[in-house]
């Protein structure tokens, strides 16, 4: 398979393998990442869409070699341009300055005692080494940048003086501190009014073309997918259970869950009466099924399904699902 | 800033002005000063010439006055049983007393800020569980029985120090860490905690995303996030050590304090006395907390302005 697009344009950045990640509960060990694989190409911008409890939070972090305890890393590979990411001389080189991560609350993901200036300044000269008049300049411009007005001022500010918007876009900026080629914006717009969502929304875009960063996007937004990414992968229970072109997805989507998830959107273009909700509840991770996790809640479901959990396979250029009623091409799997 | 601040000390002096109107409530409408200082089983005539000398028979709303105007001048009345003026024997103790908070509050925070610092920093490893045995033996153990202990095994066995009285420096060493080795400990258990908690925090998780080490993050992030509760806690300690293990620790120790004092006075039936003791140290409390709130301003822009 080609890295992303197949225009040759592109090279493969972020390579995620069967990454796995647990967490010690009474009932055993839970899963909340369960056999992830995902790549991130230069340019490109991967949705990873999925509801509460799908492990999508969980997997922005892992991504860097950090999980919460009790949590650990139970298994995979995270390699950036080629360097094993869960190496934690490697992750300490990457973090920040390769792939940075933007958080959902900005309100409690900004130091609350330290004022904007003062954040931007630790990373500038921590992490980028840059000295004197150097670091008020970039702090400056990086605020610029993100389209904050009188960023002389905001420098002065801490993070209750601003608006949940300019704590976002403050947030962004001290992501962007460091040039890193890769952002993780796990939920960025959440929580933000809807005129708010679409200005972080095309900043994020607009940044991510000029500077030429690529973007994982972490949400359960498919409207922020629709907006926002070129490719997108689904994901239920802590695995992928597809991966697909975004206007592929939106068109034909081939998992049933994948399914479900685009009807429950309520769309301008079709009457309200028309949306449909997934029945069943989100799966309790500790009583996993041996079999496909979406089984109990899926339409098509038979004994196979109950077996072991599908394969993710291969079923077209750049198409892949996890489910046994969509047989994929010989030999193309990739769980 | 300023405009904060004068509001702060106008509302401590108010509180001051409300504490000791009710000391004054207590000690004369409850009862009086002069049938305190005489037996049970004394007769009518014996009470009412007592009040009539001490003053007591004017009305209340006079003997008000007289203590509010004396207060702002800083008269507390004339102690009973050492005929000397109250204020004059409490101010007189005071700074020994002052001596022994400072040095009591000098043990809690050098030894509970390092140990919950050390206990945090290595979280669950050996450092934490010693430093977790150290502050639930010293919380459990009454200071007085402490200072008991030091006295017998330092001073009286290894005679390091003297085992009582204030002579110089030496002497403070003993009764200090019986106050204070209690307070460092809930103060290290409160410090680790909320270390422990920031090192949680979005915005804890955010700095190490993007490449700072989880030492650099201790330090440079919660510390600041976790001063203003151990400020505040330290505050609290201070505040109990001004009204009760003083008084415990200064009549262990045989130290002039205003503790010891108020002890003194209570068993002599002086309560013009014990009034001054519980009006001062009243006030001390409120002063403490008039810092507390002064030093947690400083720490975070966001404590209220109003």
């Amino acid at each position: 398979m080609s890295a992303t697009g197949g225009d040759g344009r592109t090279e493969r950045l972020l390579e995620v393998k069967d990454l796995t990640v647990g967490f010690p509960t009474r009932d055993g060990t839970v899963l909340g990442v369960d056999g992830l694989t995902l790549n991130v190409g230069s340019h490109e911008r991967l949705g990873v869409v999925g509801e509460s409890g799908s492990g999508k939070s969980v997997m922005g972090l892992a991504i860097l070699g950090m999980v919460l305890p009790p949590g650990r890393i139970m298994g995979g590979s995270v390699r950036w341009k080629g360097e094993n990411v869960l190496d934690e001389a490697v992750a300490n080189r990457v973090r920040g300055r390769e792939i940075a991560m933007i958080f959902q609350d900005p309100m409690v993901s900004l130091n609350p005692l330290k004022t904007v200036g003062a954040q931007l300044r630790e990373l500038l000269q921590r992490r980028v080494g840059l000295q004197g008049r150097a670091i008020k300049q970039r702090s400056l411009e990086l605020l610029d940048m993100v389209g904050i007005a009188n960023p002389g001022d905001r420098l002065k500010s801490y993070a209750f003086e601003l608006s949940g918007g300019m704590r976002q876009r403050v947030m962004i900026a001290t992501a962007l501190a460091c040039d890193p080629t890769l952002l993780i914006a796990d939920e960025p717009t959440t929580g933000l009014d809807v005129t708010i969502q679409d200005q972080i929304l095309t900043l994020l875009h607009n940044l991510s073309t000029e500077l030429g960063v690529s973007v994982l996007m972490i949400t359960h937004d498919l409207g922020v997918v629709a907006q926002f990414c070129d490719r997108v992968q689904v994901m239920y229970a802590g695995r992928i259970v597809e991966r697909a072109p975004i206007a592929q997805m939106f068109a034909d989507p081939q998992h049933p869950y994948s399914g479900g998830l685009l009807r429950s959107v309520p769309r301008v273009d079709r009457a309200a009466t028309e949306l449909a909700g997934i029945p069943g509840e989100p799966l309790d991770r500790a009583q996993f099924p041996p079999g496909c996790a979406f089984e109990p809640r899926c339409g098509e479901a038979h004994d196979t399904c109950r077996g072991a959990p599908p394969p993710l396979v291969k079923i077209a250029e750049r198409r892949w699902v996890a489910c046994y009623n969509r047989p994929g091409e010989a030999g193309e799997t990739s769980t | 800033m300023l405009r904060w601040l004068a509001k702060r000390i106008i509302a401590a002096a108010l509180v001051v002005f409300v504490v000791t109107s009710l000391v004054f409530v207590v000690t004369h409408v409850f009862t009086d000063p002069a049938t305190v200082s005489l037996p049970l089983e004394a007769s009518q005539e014996d009470r009412a010439s007592r009040r009539a000398a001490l003053g007591l028979d004017r009305p209340l709303s006079v003997q008000y006055w007289d203590f509010l105007s004396g207060l702002v001048v800083g008269d507390l009345g004339e102690s009973f049983f050492q005929t000397q003026p109250a204020s004059k024997l409490v101010f007189e103790r005071l700074p020994a007393t002052l001596r022994l908070v400072a040095g009591a509050t000098a043990v809690t925070v050098l030894m509970g800020a390092p140990m919950g610092m050390l206990a945090a920093w290595w979280e669950r490893r050996f450092a934490d569980h010693a430093v977790l045995g150290f502050s639930m033996a010293s919380i459990s153990a009454p200071p007085f029985w402490i200072g008991y202990l030091l006295i017998i095994v330092i001073a009286a066995q290894l005679r390091w120090v003297p085992t009582f009285g204030s002579s110089g420096f030496k002497s403070l060493i003993l009764p200090s860490f019986a106050i204070g080795l209690a307070s460092a400990g809930r103060l290290a258990q409160m410090t680790r905690r909320g270390i422990v908690e920031e090192l949680r925090k979005p915005y804890a998780v955010t700095a190490m995303s993007r490449g700072f080490s989880r030492s650099y993050t201790i330090v440079h992030h919660t510390f600041r996030n976790v001063a203003s509760g151990f400020v505040t806690m330290t505050g609290w300690e201070v505040t109990r050590m001004f009204t009760g293990y003083t008084v415990v620790i200064e009549v262990v120790f045989s130290w002039p304090g205003v503790g010891r004092l108020a002890v003194d006075a209570i068993f002599d039936r002086d309560l013009i006395l014990v009034q001054a003791a519980v009006v001062v140290l009243a006030t001390m409390v409120v002063l403490t907390n008039l810092l507390v709130d002064i030093a947690r301003r400083l720490i975070d822009p966001r404590v209220d302005l109003a």
